[in-house]
């Protein structure tokens, strides 16, 4: 019966080699969670940083969960996106982050990462665009083996998230 | 430790210091013969003190300089490190940890040791220790002692301890050298190892050290351990000081120069040697070697025990670690010798041991091998750029499926099992094959033989058990099998029996209906099938049979018999003790009775029956036995029903198609049409996948034998997750169009089933349809029978099976394109968990519990491993079918242990439900402001009307909708409305750049040329100007922050008072004829004022009231029939449930009344008296008419601004049109003087709302693409030249498929009623048909559909739902026409107030007539009071005109459509007219409404009205008046028939007649009946309750007319009476 409101952003993205990037975001609860009102997954704007190097979504986030047990604590996963002069998309990065636990603003720096992919590949995205993609989106946070996938990193999304818990404490859990 | 001692040993440092310096510097070259010499000597001792320190140690003299050598290394090195000032640093750095705890014991020891030393020390410390000090070179000690007294005192203070720890250590650490013989690089320095290897080996005390050795043994170890802790030390000052005696003395010698001989100096010994087997001997000692032999059991398991192995007691053990044989048995005898060596083993006598920690495959990715095994999770996939194309759902976690899928559908053919050209001869060997299939299917299986042989096998057990020698068994278990077994063989007695009966049914029916075919064929002469049955008889041996059939009865017999004793022996059983219980009763009776008797002989006046207590056990009636000879006889007889008799033949049905079929030409000729019928058709496959045609397949014609082979493979490339695959069965007769026979639907394969593995399966169809043929043909759904006088009857329906294969294809690589799991709905995918299982044998194994199980045997899965568990209870569970089988599979298995609550619980939460429902949009709640914090703040009928809602989906209420049939079609409606709602919701949030980004345009030059233009103009502050309102988009609004203003200017023509009394007759009317209307003569009136009104006195004074959502607003009163108000109105607004938002106010279904009353008034002065002091009046209002504007057209419209017909009812008492000649001016004359009156209006909204747009969206077609291309084209060129005029080429059906338009235009026939009301008067005709259709209610599309788009319905759909809006009312009008034979278009165009809208033209003789089919009006072309203002476009039914004249008002335009340069039409020359077939049905069924269902109703609507009058009355006695309502009721339907015309005078005379002492206003109101709401509202409107005269009475009279099809007419006259007096 606890309820938890996750109010707040998707600031933006630093620190990837493209520009005009945009993010599709998703949050994933366990089978215990119940989401009252709000939106689970969206989209955001292609921001193209003019000044900085930093793409700014401000994309708000407005979740309203309640809950009959911790497991399954909500997480966010991002793919961020970026779009080049033809208008055409590729993948820039996986990420993923929990939303975190304790109440009050939090400032999240979420990593992220993408596949590799093998030399041709490399080369292809390198020249033509494109790039290798996970066929499974379970793999960015399900602890498969993932050692065998080869990734590079990409940038950060830096998210703000505000936290309001409920009534956790009526069930014995301190926060 | 003493200060003197260490004095000692400092100063012993400082001497082995110089000495060393000495060495290093004179002694380099000279010593190394030395050296070299001495070394060979030490490597032959080295093993020897390996093997044995403590000798050494325990050694007197010798091995003093060993130790001396050792604790001069000590010493020297730290000091060599550091400074000198500083303390000696312990070389902790070097020692283990093992060490150090050994350390620690020794430091204990030592400390012990020394304190009992001191002790002694203390009694003889003047003897030797002086002398040792003084023994080194004097003078080197003195400055020593001189020059560092404070270190001295330092160190004593500080490291007294560390001292020793260092020596101690020192010590550990030269064994640890000394036991590896190569010494650790940089341990020792070169001159550390020189001094080491310096010192003498006496070869002599071997034997003493042997001694002490033996004796140290054999004396008390501890005190011999303290001994050798002190006595090296004591013997290391001395030996030391000796050597540097002698080294001191050699330097010198050699600083002297003095050359001694070497003899001197130098003994020549011989070279230190031990023998090998002495080594042996001490290694053996000291050493323990652990054997390799594998160690007796007994001795790893405590005393007495047997080795337990718990593998065999079903416990789970992982796999061991590897380990070779030989290590692990050293190991085990290694660890029995040590002390707590049997805590090492396990209950098995092995080695505790954790299961094998080694992964079998390395963790580090192989870098080049990347590609080959790369995990299914992890794939990649490499995806060009693409241009993002919109998706409605952005799914992240989940990666886009990587392309397309293919499913592969085989359609091998089609067989019917019956249709309508079956013969019937056709339907018999239908019949046959069937059963023949039936036979062949058991016959296959056998069941009766196999239960025959389960009997016998069953009745030999029993036997055997029986044989007690055989079964050595317990007599109980026995007992209690054989019990078993005879249920068993009872039951299987009864299914064999049946088993057989059915057999022999079966073949019985088989050879009646092959009789039946036969008598057929010869009957008919002809046959019409191959069909052959030959029946095969199989002799069979008439004694065994005989013998085995009697052997078999008896077999039964007996065991009948048995039961029934069995049954008897209960029941008499049963029988005794109730036998008993009655005697006993009997008994009691007796005694009772007795006493009885004597009380009745003691008082005999008492005389009564007591009564017996309970009522009289009955007495039970002893069993009778069974009898032999009954059982048999029944056995017999069941015999012979259900089995073969002995000796009779075997018969084998064996069907064939030898049979030869009659040609034509000797067939009847009915038989002949039959099969040229069948000829002509021919049969096609549609296959819809997700309800969308994908392919279909060729047009094969229908065999003589009713079988169509296709044999089609259809790959579908799909992209989503098939939900449903279905088949279209088309059939074409001839060339005349194809009908749809049946939909035959598939089931989606399991993901399993890929193309070549999947079997061929036959599905079965059936379809409904009824079809009647004029040849042999039998039809489909139409009874038939086979005997001659039509008995019998039988309705087949046309059915057949379709025989096809569904499955996924696999691609290039073997890998089935199967969409992943993640587009099924199966919910969340752990892919971890259910990896190997899933992977090995797939998902749908996981349901398949066999093939789990199976999957488990053969990978050997351990069934005890705790890994496995779950899975292994699983499969146990459901293998062995017994124990309870959950239909779930956890996927989060600890979940509910954590939970805080229940689901029950959470769902409970009145708090969170009624969030949840706010955020998914539900209608009552979506503009739910707050939602309290606390359960207990929401109240439980929050969700009332919601649950209420919910539970009256499925259930028709008839409570708000009187008659049932309504209340279906407003459930229907719901239905489709919640469809369309849904189809759209996707499309609603469908953005364009435009609805997110408000951007001003930069002006341009030619805006800014304008702009400067305009500053240079003349200034003209008294011009208005027009200025645009600004639109407020539906945010942010709530209650109160929009008014509908209401502008009333004037009205025309407001019927005037009649004086009551008047018997004034008008001119009858009734001459009127059709073609004054259109011709608009202003002939009739005649200016009848008559006498009674004074001149000068007022006609009427009428004002107006507005009332909107019960709200009302009234003007000022005028005067005169023609008032001028020019008066402002406002009136606030609510949105239903505070919802602003668009959708919310585009199906506001309120409508804006306004109202038109008379104001009289009454002098209600009782007195004459007082009439000079005072006016005492009354004010009454007299309803005269209404104008009633729908909200939404308003909305829609923006503002609403025109003159329009005021609604007056056909009736109105007390008044009359009056064309008074005070207002007849000659702009009257110029004016077309149509009947009615007429108001001005101008209505808006403030603030101005922005409507909703319609959808953007493409709709599925199934018309042609190049007529949709077509389509669009003519648009845009229409719009481009007349952007405002409305051209609609395509619409919207109910389906939501576009649909060109013409389609929905081709004669329908009206009612026949209404046909042969005039059957001479086409124009009544036309008339009558007009008001039947407006008869129909108006319900707009954007109430009924949320204003999402205009869905055209046809007309038998809007027949059906009774509701529709103009377009439905248009072009059901615009179809009777056509079918009356008239010329009639649709107009397309706009009219006031509907705005867009559609009417119908239709072309008399020589001129144009405009219906409105809404009201059922009609204009002529040049009425000026005609509501159609403008004319967009003209729609045929076979084609579209496109107004391209320059004016669009029907009073400027021509309409005659053959004029291409007035009319833009869509098909011409180059696009000529395709054909295209009607949506519309063939014709229109009407069933006559229920006369009683009206009239019950009508009687529900009366008192319903009633009541709710008296409701609006609160404050005052309503008063009905009887005999007024039974007269108007009278009058009703005689309005009715007339349609409200010309009736007026006649009623009302008749009504003075009657009521002449009353003063009588009231008036009929007539409407379609579509709900009971509107009809309230419309009686409220009148405001007749409103009259509070207290004598007042009332009259209501409710008159329904039903026409066919349900539509209803409903009249209802509402009056009030005031007596005169």
């Amino acid at each position: 019966m606890a309820e938890v409101h996750v109010i707040g952003q998707i600031l933006g993205a630093t620190g990837f080699s493209e520009s005009s990037l945009f993010c599709k975001w998703g949050v994933h609860t366990g089978a215990a969670w119940k989401l009252l009102s709000g939106v689970r997954e969206g989209q955001t704007q292609v921001d193209t940083p003019q000044v900085g190097d930093m793409a700014y979504w401000s994309h708000p986030i407005d979740l309203h969960f309640a809950t009959k047990g911790l497991q399954g604590w909500p997480r966010l996963h991002l793919q961020v996106w970026s779009q080049d002069s033809f208008g055409r998309c590729q993948l820039a990065g996986y990420g993923f982050c929990h939303v975190p636990s304790s109440p009050g603003t939090h400032q999240l720096d979420c990593p992220t990462w993408r596949p590799l992919g093998s030399w041709r590949e490399q080369l292809a995205r390198a020249f033509v665009g494109g790039g290798p993609q996970l066929l499974h989106g379970d793999a960015i946070y399900s602890g498969a083996d993932r050692y065998r996938l080869h990734t590079a990193a990409g940038g950060t999304v830096h998210l703000e998230l505000g936290l309001l818990l409920r009534h956790f404490d009526r069930y014995g859990v301190e926060c | 430790m003493n200060p003197k001692e260490e004095k000692m040993k400092i100063i012993t440092e400082e001497f082995i210091e110089n000495d060393e310096d000495a060495d290093v510097g004179r002694q380099k070259k000279t010593s190394k013969v030395q050296r070299q010499k001495r070394k060979k000597q030490l490597l032959t001792a080295g093993p020897q003190e390996m093997v044995s320190e403590k000798a050494h140690l325990g050694s007197r003299q010798e091995p003093g300089q060993q130790d001396l050598d050792t604790d001069t290394r000590l010493l020297s090195m730290p000091t060599r490190r550091g400074p000198r000032s500083l303390p000696p640093i312990p070389s902790a750095s070097r020692t283990g940890f093992a060490e150090f705890s050994m350390r620690e014991r020794m430091r204990e020891k030592l400390q012990a040791a020394r304190s009992k030393a001191e002790s002694a020390l203390l009694q003889e410390v003047p003897t030797p220790r002086p002398r040792r000090l003084r023994s080194p070179s004097e003078k080197e000690v003195e400055t020593e002692f001189g020059t560092e007294p404070s270190r001295e005192i330092q160190r004593t203070q500080q490291e007294d301890d560390s001292q020793s720890y260092s020596r101690v250590k020192f010590r550990d650490s030269v064994r640890k050298s000394k036991s590896k013989p190569p010494v650790p690089p940089g341990f020792p320095s070169a001159e550390e190892a020189y001094n080491f290897f310096t010192f003498n080996f006496d070869p002599e005390p071997e034997e003493s050290e042997e001694k002490t050795k033996a004796k140290n043994r054999d004396g008390a170890h501890q005190e011999e351990e303290e001994g050798e802790e002190e006595e090296p030390r004591v013997q290391e000052g001395v030996n030391k000081t000796d050597e540097e005696e002698l080294d001191g003395k050699d330097a010198m010698d050699f600083l002297l120069g003095l050359d001694r001989g070497a003899e001197d100096t130098v003994a020549v010994r011989p070279a230190d040697y031990e023998s090998v087997h002495v080594r042996l001997q001490m290694e053996k000692e000291l050493l323990f070697i652990p054997s390799r032999r594998t160690v007796p059991m007994y001795k790893k398991l405590p005393e007495n025990a047997q080795p337990r192995f718990l593998e065999d007691e079903g416990l789970y053990i992982g796999a061991r670690p590897e380990v070779p044989c030989t290590n692990q048995n050293i190991m085990e005898n290694r660890l029995l010798t040590q002390d707590p060596g049997r805590g090492w083993f396990g209950d098995d006598g092995r080695i505790l041991a954790l299961p094998n920690p080694i992964k079998p495959f390395p963790s580090r990715p192989p870098v080049l091998t990347q590609e080959q095994d790369i995990k299914t999770e992890l794939e990649t996939l490499y995806k060009k750029a693409v241009k993002y194309v919109y998706s409605s759902q952005h799914m992240i976690g989940y990666g886009d499926p990587p392309g397309s899928f293919q499913l592969d559908i085989d359609i091998s053919g089609l067989i019917f099992t019956h249709h309508p050209c079956f013969s019937r001869e056709h339907v018999l060997a239908a019949k046959l094959a069937q059963l023949y299939d039936q036979y062949l299917a058991r016959r296959q299986r056998n069941k009766a033989k196999f239960l025959t042989d389960k009997l016998h096998a069953l009745r030999n057990a029993v036997q055997m058990s029986l044989n007690p020698a055989k079964t050595p068994k317990s007599l109980n278990t026995t007992r209690k099998a054989i019990n078993e077994y005879k249920s068993e063989i009872r039951q299987t007695r009864k299914l064999r029996d049946t088993e057989q009966e059915k057999d022999r049914t079966l073949l019985k029916t088989i050879i009646k209906v092959w009789k039946e075919m036969k008598s057929l064929r010869e009957f008919q002469r002809f046959t019409n099938t191959p069909l052959k049955l030959v029946l095969r008889k199989e002799k069979v041996d008439q004694k065994a049979d005989e013998e085995a059939y009697e052997a078999e009865i008896q077999a039964e017999i007996s065991e009948l018999l048995e039961e029934h004793r069995e049954e008897y022996d209960q029941r008499m059983d049963g029988y005794r003790s109730a036998h008993q219980q009655w005697k006993a009763w009997k008994k009691a009776q007796r005694a009772k009775k007795k006493r009885k008797k004597q009380a009745v002989e003691e008082h005999s006046n008492e005389e009564m029956e007591e009564p017996y207590p309970g009522e009289d056990p009955v007495k039970p009636v002893p069993p009778e036995p069974t009898d032999r000879a009954v059982i048999e006889r029944q056995v017999r007889e069941r015999a012979a029903q259900s089995r073969r008799r002995p000796g009779e033949p075997m018969l084998v049905p064996e069907l064939s198609l030898a049979g030869s079929v009659t040609p034509n030409d000797q067939c009847p000729r009915v038989e002949v049409s039959r099969r040229e019928d069948v000829k002509r058709r021919s049969v096609y496959l549609k296959v819809l996948f997700n309800d969308k045609e994908v392919s279909r397949t060729d047009s094969r014609p229908l065999g003589a034998d009713f079988r169509v082979h296709f044999g089609q493979i259809f790959n579908l490339q799909i992209f989503n997750w098939p939900e449903s695959l279905t088949l279209q069965v088309y059939e074409t007769v001839g060339h005349s169009g194809t009908t749809l026979l049946a939909e035959v639907f598939l089931p989606v394969p399991e993901t399993t089933i890929v193309t070549g593995r999947a079997p061929l399966e036959e599905i079965e169809f059936s379809s409904n349809q009824h079809v009647t043929l004029d040849h042999e043909g039998v039809g489909s759904g139409v009874p038939f029978s086979f005997e001659a006088d039509g008995s019998n009857q039988l309705i087949l329906m046309t059915s057949g099976k379709v025989s096809n294969s569904v499955s996924w294809a696999t691609g290039e690589n073997g890998i089935p394109l199967i969409p992943p799991l993640s587009q099924q709905n199966i919910g969340f995918r752990s892919a971890l968990k259910r990896a190997d299982a899933i992977s090995s044998i797939g998902t749908s194994g996981l349901t398949d519990m066999k093939k789990l199980a199976k999957w488990a045997a053969e990978s050997k899965l351990d069934p005890n491993d705790p890994n496995n568990a779950p899975l292994m209870q699983l499969i146990l569970v459901a293998t062995s079918g017994e124990s309870y089988v959950p239909d779930f599979f956890r996927l989060e298995q600890l979940q509910q242990e954590f939970n805080f609550v229940s689901d029950e619980e959470l769902n409970r939460s009145r708090r969170f439900r009624l969030l949840c429902l706010r955020s998914q949009e539900v209608p009552e709640f979506r503009n739910y402001k707050q939602i309290p914090v606390y359960d207990r703040e929401i109240m439980e009928k929050v969700f009332q009307d919601y649950e209420k809602r919910l539970q009256d989906r499925n259930v028709i209420e008839t409570k708000d909708h009187i008659d049932t049939h309504r209340a279906t079609v407003a459930k229907y409606l719901q239905q489709v409305r919640e469809s369309v709602i849904n189809r759209f919701l996707i499309a609603k949030h469908h953005f364009l750049l435009a609805d997110l980004i408000v951007e001003e345009e930069v002006p341009n030059i030619s805006i800014l040329g304008l702009r400067l233009f305009k500053l240079a103009e003349q200034k003209r502050p008294l011009r208005p100007r027009r200025k645009g309102r600004k639109k407020v988009t539906a945010q942010n609004l709530s209650d109160g922050d929009i008014k509908l203003l209401v502008n009333i200017i004037r009205a025309y023509d407001i019927p005037v008072r009649k004086p009551t009394a008047s018997k004034f007759q008008q001119p009858s009317r009734s001459s009127r004829n059709f073609s004054e209307k259109h011709a608009a003569s202003p002939t009739t009136h005649s200016p009848t004022h008559s006498a009674d009104y004074p001149l000068g006195q007022v006609l009427v004074r009428p004002f107006v009231e507005v009332s909107f959502q019960r709200t009302i607003c009234h003007t000022t009163t005028a005067e005169g029939p023609n008032p001028s108000w020019n008066e402002e109105l406002e009136l606030p607004f609510r949105a239903p449930n505070g919802d602003y938002s668009t959708t919310s106010l585009q199906s506001v279904k309120d409508d804006v009344f306004i109202n038109i009353f008379d104001e009289v008034l009454y002098d209600v002065l009782e007195d004459d008296r007082e009439r000079g002091s005072g006016i005492h009046t009354r004010i009454e209002r007299h309803w005269l008419g209404c104008v009633k504007i729908p909200f939404s057209t308003i909305y829609f419209q923006a503002k609403i601004d025109g003159t329009f017909k005021i609604d007056i009812p056909p009736v109105l008492l007390g008044y009359s049109k009056e064309r008074s000649v005070i207002v007849e001016r000659g702009f009257d004359s110029v004016r077309s003087l149509s009947e009615g009156s007429y108001i001005t209006l101008f209505i808006t909204m403030e603030p101005q709302l922005v409507p909703g747009e319609s959808v953007r969206e493409k709709f599925d077609s199934q018309e042609d693409e190049k007529l949709l291309q077509a389509t669009e084209k003519f648009q845009a060129e229409c719009a481009l030249k007349f952007p405002n005029r409305q051209c609609l080429t395509t619409v919207i059906d109910l389906s939501g498929k576009t649909v060109f338009i013409t389609r929905y235009l081709k004669p329908l026939n009206p009612p026949q009623e209404l046909l042969s009301a005039y059957p001479n008067n086409p124009q009544a005709t036309a008339e009558l048909v007009a008001r039947y259709v407006s008869l129909i209610p108006f319900l707009p599309d954007t109430v009924s559909f949320a204003g999402l788009c205009d869905l055209w319905s046809t007309s038998d759909q809007f027949l059906d739902l009774l509701a529709g809006d103009e377009e439905e009312h248009a072009v059901l009008l615009c179809n009777y026409f056509l079918s009356l034979g008239k010329k009639a278009w649709l107009v397309m165009g706009n009219a006031i107030p509907e705005g867009p809208t559609a009417y119908v033209l239709t072309r008399e003789q020589s001129h144009y007539l405009i219906w409105n089919p809404c009201s059922g009006h009609f204009y002529g072309q040049f009425d000026t009071f005609c509501p159609l203002k403008s004319v967009g476009c003209l729609i045929g039914p076979d084609n579209i005109w496109f107004n391209i004249q320059r004016y669009d008002s029907p009073l400027r335009i021509n309409f005659d459509v053959t004029k291409p340069k007035l009319w833009k039409s869509f098909f011409s020359r180059s696009l000529p007219y395709p054909g295209l077939s009607s949506v519309q049905p063939e014709e229109l069924v009407y069933q006559r409404t229920d006369k009683t269902a009206a009239a019950e109703l009508q009687d529900r609507i009366e008192k319903i009205l009633k009541e709710k009058i008296m409701d609006w009355r609160p404050r005052h006695l309503t008063r009905w008046n009887r005999y007024c309502t039974s007269t108007l009721r009278h009058f009703l339907p005689l309005l009715e028939r007339s349609q409200g015309e010309d009736v007026e005078d006649n009623h009302r005379a008749e009504l003075l007649k009657q009521l002449g002492d009353y003063r009588f206003s009231g008036f009929p109101l007539h409407m379609p009946y579509s709900e009971l709401k509107p009809l309230i509202e419309a009686v409220y409107s009148t405001g007749v309750h409103n009259i509070d005269v207290p004598n007042v009475e009332f009259a209501l009279a409710v008159y329904i007319h039903p026409y066919p099809k349900n539509v209803l007419s409903v009249w209802i006259y509402v009056a009030s009476l005031i007596r005169n007096r």
